[in-house]
């Protein structure tokens, strides 16, 4: 694929996750039962929610983002994620939950695969060390049921923000990236 | 001669067809000694069929070999038998003998993935087979992204198809068909596809037809159960006179964009017409839908 035809289906990839992380989040949300599935429930972000990468940031920090950092965010973002994601999907009671988390979570190893495809057509090197830890940074366990499900609530709403965060930045790429150009400028590079 | 007198080896071989073969077979050593038999004596059946003497040679004082330039003449069983000093033939071991080839590589590798429901998606692969090997083969059907093996997909009463539930679109996959027997493996050309260019949708759901103030109208009305982060839909839509056989086609490229509804005009008035709609992925890439469910609609008298 070319860099342009890679960036379009990696924003159509994001979308698409969009939309099915709505109704699996709605699902998850009520499988952990109030206050988590009340729409305005709105709790500050603890510290330990700290450890899921954020997905706000400063606008015009965000504007001035290269091709190469923007990409880079969403590849470490995603790969981190997933891991999160992954301890999520083994703990959950119910079979048919638990098929649509593994099923997410295959879908969004795919997304981390083509960000990584996009950075490659364009010459950028992967983010350094594998994609993403295997196992979640070391952070201690909840120590209540409340604090688990608190982490599984922040865990789900960054994983909302980034995959809408991450349309508009797909959406921006496919603006400054013209398939022509980049290919010529690959061929220019010897590649 | 209760206890075995012998044995042949191999035992139980899977042979390639039209291949040579060559079977031992080896008399025990305290046989020989009680039983007064030797190796020459030795006599070899297919079923109960004599085996040309000349196809046997002699090894040594237990041991006696029987080839055959071409399987294709080989049954089971194989036996090795002893006609002693005259007396009755005694049967010392048989063996079953497997003729058969080895798969030949899977071709025309095709999928289709078809919406089943709103949210349900399956992708059916088909392929060819190549020659009957006359032998017990498996087929796997088996997909891949460079860092992510899926579970092979393995088919239940055929060799020539297999239905994949989980799938993942906008990620290019790999596909590929691995064909196994006793006598090799071989496998398809793979084939690189992202699953939602290759999709079939649900035809569209809920047709409706209502009249409208003109005589040459209809306003056809229909869902697509296809969310749009999946694909945008372009349309065909016929028509016919009720009673009529021949089908109008509203040309294409009135319906070549996302939409749940059309008017159809340059229609007669106070006429009954029947309406059908498909649909597909809006740039051309995938596969048509079936015709949805035919509905009709009259249109209003000319005043």
């Amino acid at each position: 694929l070319g860099a342009g035809q890679s960036i379009q289906q990696t924003y159509d990839l994001t979308r698409y996750l969009e939309h099915q992380l709505r109704t699996l989040a709605g699902t998850y949300l009520n499988y952990l039962g109030p206050p988590f599935n009340e729409p305005d429930f709105n709790p500050p972000r603890l510290a330990r929610a700290e450890r899921v990468p954020s997905a706000t940031v400063d606008l015009d920090l965000w504007r001035g983002l290269t091709g190469n950092a923007r990409l880079a965010a969403n590849y470490r973002a995603y790969s981190r994620l997933l891991c999160y994601l992954r301890v999520l999907d083994g703990q959950v009671g119910t079979a048919e939950l638990r098929h649509r988390l593994a099923h997410f979570c295959a879908s969004l190893q795919g997304l981390v695969l083509s960000i990584g495809g996009v950075m490659s057509s364009l010459g950028y090197p992967l983010p350094a060390g594998p994609a993403g830890p295997p196992t979640p940074p070391g952070a201690p366990a909840a120590p209540n049921d409340f604090l688990k499900k608190m982490d599984d609530f922040w865990l789900l709403k960054e994983l909302q923000t980034w995959l809408w965060r991450s349309a508009k930045d797909f959406n921006r790429l496919k603006k400054k990236v013209p398939p022509a150009v980049v290919t010529l400028r690959l061929e220019a590079r010897g590649f | 001669l209760v206890q075995s007198c012998g044995h042949i080896i191999p035992e139980s071989p899977v042979l390639a067809l039209g291949s040579n073969f060559t079977a031992l077979c080896i008399l025990n050593e305290s046989c020989l000694d009680f039983g007064n038999i030797y190796a020459s004596q030795i006599i070899w059946k297919i079923k109960n069929r004599l085996v040309p003497k000349e196809q046997y040679r002699e090894i040594n004082r237990t041991v006696s070999s029987v080839t055959f330039n071409d399987t294709s003449s080989l049954a089971t069983p194989l036996t090795c038998n002893i006609l002693a000093d005259g007396q009755i033939e005694q049967n010392i071991y048989g063996i079953t003998v497997t003729v058969g080839l080895a798969p030949e590589k899977p071709k025309n590798l095709s999928c289709v993935v078809h919406q089943v429901s709103k949210l349900t998606y399956i992708m059916t692969c088909t392929w060819n087979p190549g020659r009957h090997t006359f032998l017990d083969t498996q087929f796997r059907l088996k997909h891949s992204w460079p860092e992510e093996i899926f579970p092979d997909c393995i088919p239940k009463d055929v060799n020539n198809s297999c239905t994949i539930t989980d799938i993942h679109f906008f990620v290019n996959t790999e596909i590929w068909v691995e064909a196994t027997n006793a006598l090799g493996k071989a496998e398809s050309d793979p084939l690189i596809v992202d699953p939602i260019d290759i999709v079939k949708p649900l035809s569209p759901q809920n047709v409706s037809v209502i009249s409208g103030v003109l005589p040459t109208v209809l306003k056809l009305s229909w869902e697509n159960w296809i969310s749009d982060t999946m694909m945008t839909l372009k349309f065909n839509i016929r028509y016919r006179i009720a009673g009529d056989t021949n089908w109008m086609e509203v040309p294409s490229e009135d319906t070549a964009s996302p939409r749940t509804s059309f008017s159809v005009q340059g229609l007669r008035p106070y006429t009954e017409y029947v309406f059908s709609i498909r649909c597909m992925k809006e740039d051309g890439v995938g596969y048509w839908s079936d015709w949805s469910e035919e509905k009709t609609g009259i249109t209003t008298e000319d005043q």
